[in-house]
């Protein structure tokens, strides 16, 4: 079929694109999941449960089994005698429940949508006709649909073998709290409550696997930020050898976080794969997705804080009660919870630190990673309480922020928790955003509209954030490090794999660059590949803030090594020491004389003849990348390094608030970003774009509800609305480049922005309020929920 | 099976379907046109846009046999590598795409747009694309790059 030509020759036609991606994407052939074609592909619909919380007596798919075109029926019973089963492979921790479950539930239903049985039919439409033949007998149980209401000794269980609903509990305890406390001129006490959300990818969950009984290979399609993980643990299920299976992400329509664990139903694909030996795929539709796909941010904080009346915090505890859902999620749904814990100081110089962590399970759907995991929690407890302190003791939120801040020197100065911060000057930082916002000024023109009687408001707040951690203290395993493959091609080409994985950050474009730079040629050149499971050995996968740190710095040492042997090459044709020997602008250059690139290329591969004497032919490293400097798990004061570098933000909002309807206008949005070396400035910005709408949305539109019984409420996007045109906010981009001492300096991005902003505009909306008496307390700030706050208050 | 005819991108286009199917997943299971994409099957979020006889749709809230001898303009028919339509172009200029799966929708919505109204404002821009909704880009470079195709439209278009 023909293409129609555009209506006119385009003035801009050839002009150079901004991304390798680009060309693909913008012309619908970019490959998603649901792009992945097999002839005979059947097609997979799961039936989930409708019921909160049930023992399932009886499941009866003989009904779905007489409709033409369908395959088989399958329950979880069935497949669990015959696989394996998830675990979260933490069995160091004592104070974590240790559960087993399976692809499909098998005695019990603890969430509306937990995977019940599974049609495997010719059309998705056939399928779908089919779960509705199938008869599921429900004994209905009491739901918990509150994490604290599911602590009271009263409620029903989810797991009546626990004797209580909690999951993980987890206490920490650094410095001298007692002492803070005894020291203390007064205490605050506050509760800060987060509200439920979804990562809400635009493209869900799926996968499509394909079994060739005769190799014994299982191929499997999956959009998951986390090939190589899941590889793993679809060979822990399956049974099969990770030699016979192959992994594939490919374009992905987004993940956030939500992609980097391990669904059930994705092992179901390939569990069922297997059975009906027919290419079978799941796509998971968007109802599925917010019931199921999966749930971020719920807490609860309670908080005392310590502190004197200069303004010096002493000393803080903290209990924090997590709603996770359904714990029956791998990577651990807690995860983020515990990340929270750890990143409360802040860039604060705050030692004496307790909590408890309780993360409790409930009848909703399991919570997992979303961009920020945990941190936008962490830093908005510390963020306002600086703000409440001072407001008590009449200290200005710039003055008591550098009252606490961490000193410039030494560094690394190693927080609380253990962090080693490698950062710049938090408070170099802080003055950047202040001047770039005129904050003097702002907080004058603040008071002159508050004069005239309107709610306008100026905010601040900073944040320091682990990049590129370590995932083994979470998932038991996996680690920090990063792999990629580098070879150059006869013709001088180069293909990059790395074991990180796009899902829209451009880095196809971003590792060319960096590839591109330590050879000496040009981007145009590189071709990258990522989440491949048969293009390189292993990796660990894009999440964390990991990928330009992480896998840039793999990509770099590999190209290092290549070029290294392709300048020894050249040094043996020019007869001088490859130390001499400098490559760039697509040359190996002595002086004036220069040899191509492409040349010493070929000599590698088709002239083998001219290589110096014992040197193997061919240009290809696999090289992986691990700074070491992270720990796998705490040491035995609790205390552990989790990231490889750490990244810095600070943010400034000004916002007004509109008491008739709680809707608040942002004015303004600054953020100062520290994410080390910068690799491409527009990408980057892009990242923080996206960043500060998702932050926008979580605080004033997004929230994922249930009532009381467990029934979800917002299961389609006209319930659970983001962020649309009109709501775009342009937030004022400032960078520091700060450069970590990592391979090629870089920091880690695409998180900042999410974690530093829901506390600029909480601190904002506060402040906007100050002449009702109105504290911000709560992370959602939607309009039913600020009117609700401003109910009672006078807005005269 | 009801036969239905309609043009697809300039081609006459010819399927046996049922009254139930889609036109959503006709394009993309029959006639392999996988640039409108499923992004939520519920009509909110615009991923799936084509154009049908010039108006934008949501392909997975219409039946293909409603379709029938009209014309479908999809993503593939509006531009190709190497020949790139000018909002094609302005988007990957000002970064206005990230995972590119809302994108072909946004293009088809904004393509209807500019052949109605060559220079919309910013506001104009925002409203009309309201209901294509993108997670990645937080709108802001999609709507500059919508801007700079507003601001030359009338040589480009």
């Amino acid at each position: 079929m023909s293409v129609t030509a555009p209506p006119q020759a385009p003035a801009e036609t050839g002009a150079a694109l901004r991304r390798k991606e680009d060309t693909r994407l913008l012309c619908g052939q970019g490959e998603f999941l649901g792009d992945v074609y097999r002839p005979d592909l059947k097609h997979i619909a799961i039936l989930r449960s409708p019921v909160a919380h049930a023992r399932i007596r009886h499941i009866d798919g003989s009904g779905a089994l007489t409709l033409p075109g369908v395959i088989g029926v399958f329950t979880g019973g069935e497949l669990a005698a015959e696989t394996g089963e998830f675990s979260h492979h933490l069995p160091m921790i004592p104070t974590l429940r240790q559960i087993t479950w399976s692809v499909l539930a098998t005695d019990k239903v603890r969430f509306v949508g937990e995977p019940v049985a599974a049609v495997v039919a010719d059309s998705r439409y056939i399928a779908e006709d089919a779960l509705e033949l199938i008869e599921v007998d429900y004994e209905e149980l009491p739901a918990v649909s509150d994490a604290e209401a599911g602590l009271d000794p009263e409620a029903p269980l989810l797991y009546e073998d626990w004797g209580d609903n909690v999951f993980l509990f987890m206490p920490g305890s650094h410095g001298d709290i007692e002492a803070a406390f005894a020291g203390a001129d007064g205490v605050l006490q506050e509760r800060f409550t987060h509200h439920r959300i979804s990562g809400l990818p635009m493209e869900g969950h799926g996968a499509l696997g394909e079994f060739d009984p005769a190799t014994g290979r299982l191929e499997m399609y999956v959009s998951t930020q986390v090939p190589h993980t899941l590889r793993t643990v679809i060979s822990d299920i399956s049974g099969l050898s990770e030699a016979k299976i192959r992994v594939v992400a490919p374009d992905m329509g987004g993940g956030f976080g939500n992609k980097a664990h391990f669904m059930r139903e994705e092992v179901l694909v390939a569990v069922l794969a297997m059975r009906v030996r027919h290419p079978v795929v799941w796509q998971q539709d968007r109802t599925e997705n917010l019931l199921s796909g999966l749930h971020s941010r719920q807490q609860v904080h309670e908080v005392e804080v310590a502190y004197r009346d200069d303004g010096k915090i002493l000393g803080l505890r903290a209990n924090f009660v997590v709603d996770v859902g359904s714990p029956e999620l791998y990577i651990l749904g807690c995860a983020p919870a515990i990340v929270t814990t750890s990143v409360v100081p802040n860039c604060y110089d705050l030692q004496d630190y307790a909590f408890e962590l309780r993360c409790v399970a409930t009848n909703k759907g399991p919570m997992g990673g979303y961009r920020g995991y945990g941190q936008p929690q962490g830093i908005f407890l510390m963020e306002r309480v600086l703000d409440l302190v001072g407001e008590r003791l009449g200290i200005d939120p710039v003055t008591i922020r550098r009252a606490n801040m961490i000193p410039d020197e030494p560094r690394p100065y190693v927080t609380a928790t253990g962090s080693v911060l490698d950062t710049g000057s938090f408070g170099d930082q802080l003055t950047e955003l202040l001047e770039a916002v005129d904050y003097d000024a702002a907080c004058g023109a603040r008071d002159e509209a508050r004069t005239a009687g309107r709610l306008v408001g100026v905010g601040i707040a900073q944040m320091v954030e682990p990049t590129a951690p370590n995932i083994h203290g979470l998932a038991g395993r996996f680690g920090g490090y990063e792999m990629a493959m580098l070879t150059v091609q006869p013709d001088g080409r180069v293909n990059v794999a790395v074991g990180t994985k796009s899902q829209g950050q451009g880095h196809e474009t971003i590792y060319a660059k960096v590839a591109a730079e330590t050879l000496g040629i040009s981007p145009d050149d590189v071709e990258v590949s990522d989440g491949d499971t048969a293009a390189l050995p292993y990796g660990i996968g894009t999440w964390g803030s990991r990928s330009a740190v992480m896998g840039g710095g793999a990509v770099i040492k590999a190209a290092q090594q290549v070029r290294d042997k392709m300048a020894a090459i050249a040094a043996g044709m020019l007869e001088a020491p490859a130390e001499q020997i400098e490559a760039s602008d697509g040359f190996f250059r002595l002086g004036e004389a220069a040899i191509p690139f492409a040349q010493i290329a070929a000599v590698a591969y088709l002239h083998t003849f001219l290589l110096p004497p014992g040197m193997d032919p061919g240009l290809s490293v696999v090289v992986g990348y691990d700074p070491g400097n992270t720990s796998p798990f705490p040491d035995e004061r609790g205390k552990m390094n989790v990231a490889a570098t750490y990244s810095t933000a600070a943010a400034a909002a000004v916002v007004e608030v509109e008491a008739a309807t709680g809707v608040v206008t942002v004015q303004d949005l600054t953020i100062v970003h520290d994410c080390g070396t910068v690799i491409d400035g527009v990408l980057l910005d892009g990242q923080i774009h996206g960043a500060v709408a998702q932050a926008v949305g979580q605080t004033f539109f997004e929230e994922i509800h249930y009532d009381e019984n467990g029934q979800p409420l917002t299961s389609t996007l006209l319930d659970y609305m983001i962020p649309t045109f009109g709501d775009a906010v342009r937030a004022r981009i400032i960078h520091r480049e700060t450069p970590s001492g990592l391979i090629g300096g870089f920091r880690g991005a695409g998180e900042g922005a999410i974690i530093v902003t829901p506390a600029a505009l909480a601190a904002a909306v506060h402040d906007a309020l100050v002449p009702l008496g109105v504290s911000i307390t709560q992370s959602n700030l939607s309009p039913p929920r600020l009117r609700a706050l401003l109910r009672g208050h006078s807005t005269a | 099976m009801t036969k239905v005819r309609f043009s697809l991108n300039g081609e006459v286009a010819e399927v046996e379907v049922e009254p139930r199917e889609l036109l959503l997943d006709t394009l993309r299971d029959r006639l392999a046109m996988t640039g409108a994409h499923a992004g939520c099957e519920q009509g909110s979020c615009g991923a799936c846009t084509v154009l049908v006889d010039g108006c934008g749709v949501r392909s997975c809230l219409m039946f293909t046999v409603q379709v029938g001898g009209s014309e479908v303009r999809t993503i593939e028919g509006v531009g190709s590598p190497g020949s790139l339509h000018p909002i094609q172009q302005a988007l990957s200029t000002h970064h206005g795409l990230q995972c590119g799966f809302c994108t072909p929708g946004m293009v088809l919505t904004a393509l209807e747009l500019f052949e109605t109204d060559p220079h919309p404002s910013r506001d104009r821009i925002e409203e009309w694309m309201s209901g294509n909704l993108c997670r990645c880009t937080g709108y802001v470079n999609i709507v500059k790059a919508l801007e700079a195709v507003a601001g030359t439209a009338e040589e480009q278009l």
